[in-house]
């Protein structure tokens, strides 16, 4: 699916987990035009790509009403597709501006229908397990807590040394320390798990 | 000056070992080249295929990837220059540069450590030293302690408090033999005052391993201006210019220019001078920095001495018409000041010419410049007039989680500094990576601000203009609309790919993507 051959269907297109924030926008893109999931309120964005090579191309963007007369150009880079999941969702690469962003597509009836089946399953609640893994890569300097340990919201859990400073991380809300998947000294890598909360 | 005459039509040394990596050890191998010396690169582990080992002309390996395994291994640094017979060894910035101990390792061995002797690194990478040498020439210093503050004994604790009680809050409690902002803390509080110091001692201890810290009052907003010096043995300092380097996160720097934006001919006459009554106070040789903070009022207070090459020495050097690195050499040989070096301090205070320097690193902008590592994909420096890019670094290559996340510098040199920003923006926009993120949008964001262009340049510029999540969001918007709008488009072919024999669509792209994954 790195092209969409029928003009009648569309794309779901979120950031990949990899460069995933929270509050980022899911948009459901067609030919030239796409609204953003959540704003169905609010008219769809009309826009299309220029190609200049093959990885290169301005984004025109018309100007939402009011906003003048001139679409709103920006280059962006659009890298290679980096891998396609066994269920149909392309992950590639797009720099705006200097910002990296890892992009899912996957086609919007086929992302719809998984989510009618998995409605349903329970969701994780406030009494679920937290998972804290490592915003960064370095080496566990501190551990101040251990299994079955009850924390409260803000309390310090361990200390990761990365680039020469040290970082706390704190719990996020008031738990019990399920496990400790590191010891101090270890070296870890962006995305590791450190501690599990519940 | 029979030093002189033996120097005459020769180069300082025959060979050199560069005990750094990255993009200072590429340029110094650049400056050795350029003096027809031979280059000796060491490397750890993950250095094994790094840029700084291309460049150079003996390789030898240290150890596995800790820093104090390796770049750190002042032993074993020391034993690399004798096994393979160089004569000096030039520290780069960071790791050893600052060490005492190690610049006296090595003139105890016999070599010549390229920077001020270890003596003067003692008496001024001290930053409390440094601090009682500036008041004994009647330089200002930032109010605060000059004495080490006894952190280990609960008992005088409370002589610490009372003095940061005279000093006033907010206060920043900073290691003595810091630099970058490792083992430094701000102190909003009294009762915050004991952790802050224990934390930021034990960061010092194993940063820099010296866990001595100090207090000083935190002066906001200010500007943080900085002067380039040289000095001979024969006692001779000189003052090549100053640079701003205001924006700052973490009290490390992200932008520095040369010349500082509105300073008069007079202001700059003393701010210099200040500088080198400090410098021949201690007796410096060789190259380092004196760095101030300006006040809102036009006030200077002096920091600190980095007694070493700063990172951003480039943007003197383009102003002043001088290669820092090649006069190092010179006077670590035991060359008087060159008269490049002396006609280039008589017009430091009225410069031709604008220079900017933008860090880029992997760090997020979009949370708090957190470090990063990973390998890069494509990496397209800028060109062209007035464009100067240091970097050791090639498309494709991993950049280790164990050292500074710097991997390039993109110096701008033009007529003003309004043609030195728009080059800037211009620059900027030829620069592309991609497979990792980087300090670039922030760097973008700052070369089209009006305040950055306004010169409303202070160590607050970030908090107070750069909103990393909201410019991120606006990115991620585009980005999703881009690669969905893509989907609908044939794509043209990749320039890579046009001479190949046509085929159909499909098996172009494939060939495309398999030739453009890169390795992960």
């Amino acid at each position: 699916m790195a092209q969409v051959t029928n003009p009648d269907e569309s794309l779901r297109v979120v950031p990949a987990p990899a460069s995933r924030a929270p509050g980022d926008p899911t948009l459901i893109v067609g030919k030239g035009s796409a609204t953003t999931v959540g704003e169905e309120q609010a008219a769809p964005v009309t826009a299309r790509i220029e190609w200049l090579d093959g990885e290169h191309a301005i984004l025109a963007e018309e100007p939402s009403a009011g906003a003048g007369p001139d679409p709103i150009r920006t280059r962006v880079m659009l890298g290679p597709v980096r891998r396609r999941t066994s269920d149909g969702i392309v992950i590639r690469e797009v720099v705006v501006d200097g910002w990296h962003v890892e992009v899912e597509l996957e086609l919007e009836l086929r992302a719809s229908l998984r989510d009618r089946a998995r409605r349903g399953v329970p969701a994780i609640g406030p009494g679920g397990p937290i998972e804290i893994l490592a915003q960064l890569p370095g080496r566990i300097v501190g551990l101040s807590v251990g299994p079955g340990d009850a924390v409260v919201a803000g309390q310090q859990l361990l200390v990761i040394e990365a680039m020469k400073m040290h970082n706390e991380l704190r719990a996020p809300r008031a738990a019990t320390v399920e496990r400790v998947a590191v010891a101090v000294g270890d070296g870890v890598e962006l995305g590791d798990l450190l501690v599990v909360l519940r | 000056m029979q030093v002189v005459a033996e120097l005459n039509d020769s180069r300082p040394f025959s060979r050199v070992l560069v005990a750094n990596r990255g993009e200072i050890a590429v340029r110094i191998i650049r400056a050795c080249r350029e003096l027809g010396m031979d280059s000796v690169a060491v490397y750890s582990d993950p250095d094994r295929h790094a840029g700084h080992v291309r460049a150079a002309d003996v390789a030898v390996r240290l150890g596995p990837a800790p820093a104090s395994q390796s770049y750190l291994a002042a032993n074993a640094i020391v034993e690399a220059a004798l096994a393979t017979g160089a004569q000096a060894i030039h520290p780069g910035y960071g790791f050893l540069a600052e060490r005492a101990s190690f610049a006296a390792a090595v003139e105890s061995a016999g070599l010549t450590f390229v920077g001020p002797d270890s003596r003067t690194i003692a008496a001024i990478g001290d930053k409390l030293a440094g601090r009682r040498i500036a008041r004994s020439v009647d330089v200002p210093v930032v109010p605060g302690t000059l004495e080490p503050a006894a952190v280990s004994r609960p008992e005088a604790l409370a002589g610490i408090i009372a003095a940061a009680e005279e000093i006033g809050y907010p206060l920043l409690v900073k290691a003595a033999a810091g630099g970058g902002g490792r083992g430094m803390r701000r102190v909003g509080r009294s009762e915050d005052l004991a952790v802050a110091l224990l934390a930021a001692s034990e960061e010092a201890q194993s940063a820099f391993g010296d866990g001595s810290v100090y207090l000083e009052r935190e002066i906001r907003p200010a500007r943080h201006i900085e002067v380039q010096l040289l000095g001979d043995a024969a006692g001779r300092v000189v003052a090549l210019g100053e640079r701003d380097c205001s924006i700052q996160r973490r009290h490390q720097k992200l932008v520095e220019e040369a010349p500082a934006v509105g300073l008069s001919e007079a202001g700059r006459k003393d701010l210099h001078a200040m500088a080198v009554r400090i410098a021949s106070a201690v007796g410096l040789t060789n190259a380092a920095t004196a760095e101030f903070l300006y006040g809102p009022d036009g006030s200077f207070w002096f920091l600190e001495v980095n007694a070493r090459i700063q990172v951003e020495h480039g943007v003197t050097e383009l102003v002043s018409g001088l290669d820092i690195v090649h006069e190092q050499f010179w006077l670590a040989a035991g060359a008087p000041l060159s008269a490049g070096a002396i006609s280039a301090a008589e017009r430091a205070a009225s410069p031709g010419g604008h220079a900017i320097e933008v860090r880029i690193s992997l760090e997020d902008p979009a949370r708090a410049f957190t470090p990063l590592a990973g390998r890069v994909g494509r990496f397209r420096m800028a060109a062209g007039p007035g464009v100067r890019v240091d970097t050791a670094l090639e498309p494709g290559e991993r950049v280790p989680p164990d050292y500074d996340p710097l991997v390039a510098k993109l110096m701008v040199h033009a007529a003003d500094r309004p043609a030195a920003i728009d080059r800037l923006r211009r620059a900027l926009d030829e620069t592309e990576i991609d497979g990792v993120q980087t300090t670039l949008p922030f760097h973008r964001f700052v070369a089209a601000s009006a305040a950055f262009r306004a010169g409303d340049l202070s160590t607050d510029f970030v908090e107070t203009y750069w909103d990393g999540p909201m410019a991120r969001r606006a990115a991620v918007h585009q980005a999703l609309l881009a690669a969905g709008l893509a989907a609908f488009e044939s794509i043209p072919t990749p320039a890579l790919l046009a001479d190949q024999p046509a085929g159909l669509g499909w098996p172009a792209a494939a060939r495309a993507e398999a030739i453009d994954r890169w390795p992960r």
